[in-house]
């Protein structure tokens, strides 16, 4: 693994940062995750070893975002193709991060990474050069929405990131989509900083090619009266690891997830969420869906962390999970950690196939057993789709969802 | 506001089982070697298969590491520093009761345990370890009209040892964890069971253990075997004096249920679990497995543990016979600086097997209590269902209820459901029960009673109704 042996090495990556120099560093204690902790030790070690088979890939292919852009009131950035963006609006402003400010934020953000736990930010970290780390401060409201674009080519490892710091009041739908190559591996780390009183509705939707692999992980820091909504989907990929962590910096915050990860054949899509309380009336609901078929491996792990500080905290998690094949497998473990007394937290999960009075019910009716399972299938992926932003309209990701098959 | 002060008080009950009896006992030296270990096995005068047994697991175990996912805290063991064999000095062979030395019944006595037949109370037969050794089976001969086997382990090893040569380590194997692997290599005593076929075990039985001595360890074992069609009810209780030092009590408890077969293993674990400041008390490693190789075999593990500094612990069932039945009804309670990480591990193997986990944790002071738990469907578990629910409940700030499930699956045609929630005493609910003229204290104790509810109801009578007084004595003060 020739990326594995620059890290080891911490000489060949040209013009370092000192971002990168920072983070290869910390990275120097232990170049790969330890597979036998919890947060690794379901990851398909051949699959996880083919991402990271790919060389860096240091030119910048021209990319076409797949979607035409017919609604000329979003906001279109794709990361890396070196956009410029500073919209100075009469209710809103987005403007790009300074170099300092960036480098402030990243750096802080750094002290507290484990090598361990925040392994793929710290990759990411190391990998990306200033042209693929995108910055934005966002501010006003009425804002349009915004669409993000990641993405990897053919053959190659590309590492992308992304720091958004949303202001005081600020309003905003964003979604971000993360799109795998053939034969590729995608890095994607994302940050965001919510102020007092914004609210983010987000969108993650990830899906590749043929075995393409993915690394996605977000950090959000939540502060006092912020609002974040995250809809969530990962498809399509050999492997994808998707690492979600939300700090709710001063409690009384709200945060809401709904994600699904679908896999067939013998791929292998993984979430960990961990979302940490840090102040009273904190607020969390959060759905984690998952469909394997084929051979495919689905893994939720999800935690939740509620001190003694963070009082009034009312979270419950909910991984609800469909295992359509015999070859197919799934596991899940929602995690709650809790020292705070006054507190409703709850978890619960399910794996099970799909209903079948609710099949005999529709095939009794004359509907043929391929489209009554259709149906189900539909109403299972619209609760998480119909709570992704800006997609919804005119991306078909339902249809896109139900007809791959 | 709940007065935090008054439920701090309702948690401080002196523990009443903490004397120490004086009775001159057979120690051998500290520490731990292969000649250890055939010391041991010399003087229980054991077949060679026995030794090879110990000796292999002895050297699995230097090869394993201690365990440290579970992330209690615990000061390091000094494993040469504790004694592996401590017996009371008595004569060597005991015929009768009579012949038992007086201030060992009298000790068991004091715990409430009658050994004498003459002032049975109950229809309980009992099996009393004492350190490492058996001390007394009661009701050998009425169990025997029935074909039941009831006896220590070392006099199963002598009297019917191909049971034990065909049945010892299939459910537990010597190298299955560390803990194992150690009591493999050293254990001393416990019971033996065996219920011939189409047998119900005319009366409960028990084994009671007592740890005495404050240097020695004890590892005991437990066999079980339910033929066809055969039930048993066996009650296991536990309690040890107070002594600065902490404790090794690493046990290993094998259950095998064939076709038909029901075996109910019920626990209250009440082992000294050390002063308020944390010092002192028993280090619980227990490995308690059932294997449910019949067809439409059940094992039902309900426990109650309210003793023990550290107890790491995970009753589990292997449901491999096709319609097997796996329950697990458990509570827990922590308080001061106790630390418990406990759970059961369902593997569904066979098809249409079904599983059933009821947990309820309750920490107070500055413990920390944990579920972990496995529930794993296997390729062939088609029809199998699952179905857990924990529950936690807070009592103070500064206590901390974990959850961690491990659930997986890898066959479709299987339900797994997994529910867990936590609260905390609820002052409207507390406020009715005063207002009605019920005393602080009894109502904090009712709503803790009313939330372990549907693991008492599991329990059988005369446990009961120990667990419900044990809880509200253990939780007298600690309430707010």
């Amino acid at each position: 693994m020739e990326i594995i042996e620059k890290i080891k090495t911490n000489k060949s990556i040209d013009n370092q940062t000192e971002i990168q120099k920072i983070c290869l560093d910390k990275l120097q204690s232990s170049p790969l995750p330890n597979p036998k902790s919890e947060q690794w030790r379901l990851s398909n070690k051949s699959k996880f070893s083919n991402f990271l088979g790919y060389s860096l890939d240091e030119k910048y292919p021209k990319f076409d975002t797949p979607f035409p852009n017919t609604s000329q009131s979003t906001i279109r950035l794709v990361i890396g193709n070196n956009c410029q963006i500073d919209l100075i609006e009469e209710n809103y402003s987005i403007q790009k991060l300074s170099q300092d400010e960036l480098d402030k934020y990243i750096k802080v953000q750094i002290s507290c990474f484990d090598p361990n736990k925040n392994w793929s930010d710290l990759l990411n970290l190391s990998l990306s050069n200033t042209k693929n780390i995108l910055g934005l401060k966002i501010n006003g409201s009425k804002i349009p929405p915004i669409e993000i674009f990641s993405h990897s080519s053919s053959n190659s490892l590309n590492a992308k990131t992304l720091v958004i710091f949303l202001e005081k009041n600020c309003d905003v739908e964003l979604l971000q989509v993360n799109l795998g190559k053939e034969n590729s591996s995608l890095s994607q780390s994302t940050y965001f900083c919510l102020e007092e009183n914004s609210s983010l509705n987000h969108g993650v939707v990830s899906y590749g090619e043929n075995r393409s692999n993915l690394l996605n992980s977000l950090n959000v820091i939540q502060q006092k009266n912020s609002k974040y909504n995250l809809g969530s989907l990962h498809f399509k990929f050999n492997y994808a690891r998707f690492e979600i962590s939300i700090k709710q910096s001063e409690g009384n915050a709200k945060t809401n997830i709904k994600g699904m990860q679908i896999t067939k054949k013998d791929e292998q899509i993984s979430t960990y969420t961990k979302i940490n309380f840090n102040g009273p009336n904190g607020f969390l609901d959060q759905i984690n869906k998952s469909l394997a078929d084929d051979e495919s491996h689905a893994i939720f792990e999800g935690s939740i962390i509620v001190p003694k500080i963070a009082q009034k905290t009312d979270a419950s998690q909910l991984s609800r999970n469909l295992l359509l094949s015999n070859l197919a497998q799934i596991d899940t473990k929602p995690q709650l950690e809790i020292i705070a007394d006054d507190v409703k937290c709850k978890h619960g999960a399910t794996i099970s196939q799909l209903n079948e009075d609710e099949l005999f019910y529709m095939r009794s009716r004359g509907i043929t057993l391929p489209e009554a399972s259709k149906l189900q299938l539909s109403s299972y992926f619209q609760e998480i789709i119909s709570f992704i932003p800006v997609s919804k309209d005119r991306w078909d990701l339902l249809d896109k969802l139900l007809n791959e098959k | 506001m709940v007065n935090e002060n008054l439920v701090k008080d309702v948690v401080k009950e002196p523990y009443k089982y903490g004397f120490v009896t004086d009775i001159e006992t057979e120690k051998i030296a500290k520490g731990l070697n292969e000649d250890i270990i055939r010391l041991i096995s010399q003087k229980k005068e054991e077949p060679k298969y026995l030794l090879d047994f110990r000796l292999k697991a002895f050297n699995k175990w230097q090869k394993m590491k201690e365990p440290d996912w579970a992330g209690l805290g615990y000061k390091q063991i000094d494993y040469q520093d504790i004694i592996y064999y401590s017996a009371p000095k008595q004569k060597e062979k005991i015929s009768s009761l009579d012949e038992v030395d007086p201030k060992l019944l009298e000790t068991f006595d004091k715990l409430g345990i009658p050994l004498t037949e003459q002032k049975k109370l109950t229809n309980v037969a009992v099996d009393a370890v004492f350190d490492s050794v058996s001390i007394a089976t009661t009701f050998r001969e009425e169990l025997a009209e029935h074909g039941v086997i009831f006896c220590s382990i070392s006099e199963a090893v002598k009297n019917h040892s191909d049971l034990i040569e065909k049945y010892l380590g299939t459910v537990v194997p010597a190298s299955d964890n560390y803990f194992a692997a150690l009591n493999s290599a050293v254990f001393s005593d416990g019971s033996f069971v065996y219920i011939p076929k189409g047998v119900t075990c005319p009366m409960d039985l028990s084994s009671y253990f007592r740890i005495n001595s404050g240097d020695s360890g004890q590892f005991e074992r437990t066999l079980i075997i339910a033929e066809e069609s055969s039930s048993v009810s066996y009650l296991e209780g536990c309690t040890a004096p107070m002594f600065d030092t902490n404790t090794l009590h690493a046990a290993v408890v094998e259950l095998i249920a064939l076709d038909d077969a029901s075996i109910k293993y019920s626990t209250v674990q009440n082992w000294y679990a050390g002063d308020e400041e944390g010092i002192g008390g028993i280090f619980n490693f227990v490995t308690k497995r059932g294997k449910c190789l019949g067809k439409r075999s059940k094992i039902s593990w309900s426990q109650v543990e309210t003793g023990s500094a550290i107890t790491w612990k995970y009753p589990s069932c292997l449901l491999l016979g096709e319609e097997s039945i796996g329950e697990f009804y458990s509570v827990a309670l922590t308080n001061n600086l106790q630390q418990a990480d406990t759970g059961t591990k369902m593997i569904h193997i066979g098809p249409k097997t079904k599983s059933t986990i009821v947990s309820k944790g309750i920490s107070a002071g500055n413990s920390i209590n944990s579920y972990r738990g496995l529930v794993k469907m296997g390729t062939k578990a088609k029809g199998s269902r699952n179905y857990s629910q924990c529950d936690s409940m807070l009592i103070g700030d500064q206590a901390s209820a974990n959850t961690f499930p491990y659930i997986k699956s890898q066959q479709p045609n299987s339900e797994i459901e997994h529910e867990a929630s936590t609260c905390r005493i609820s002052e409207d609910q507390l406020f009715y029960l005063q207002s009605r003229g019920i005393e602080f204290e009894e109502a904090v104790s009712m709503m803790v009673s009313g939330f372990c509810r549907d693991v008492f109801n599991q329990l059988p009578m005369e446990f009961a109704a120990e667990a419900d007084k044990l809880l509200a004595l253990k939780l007298e003060g600690s309430v707010g």
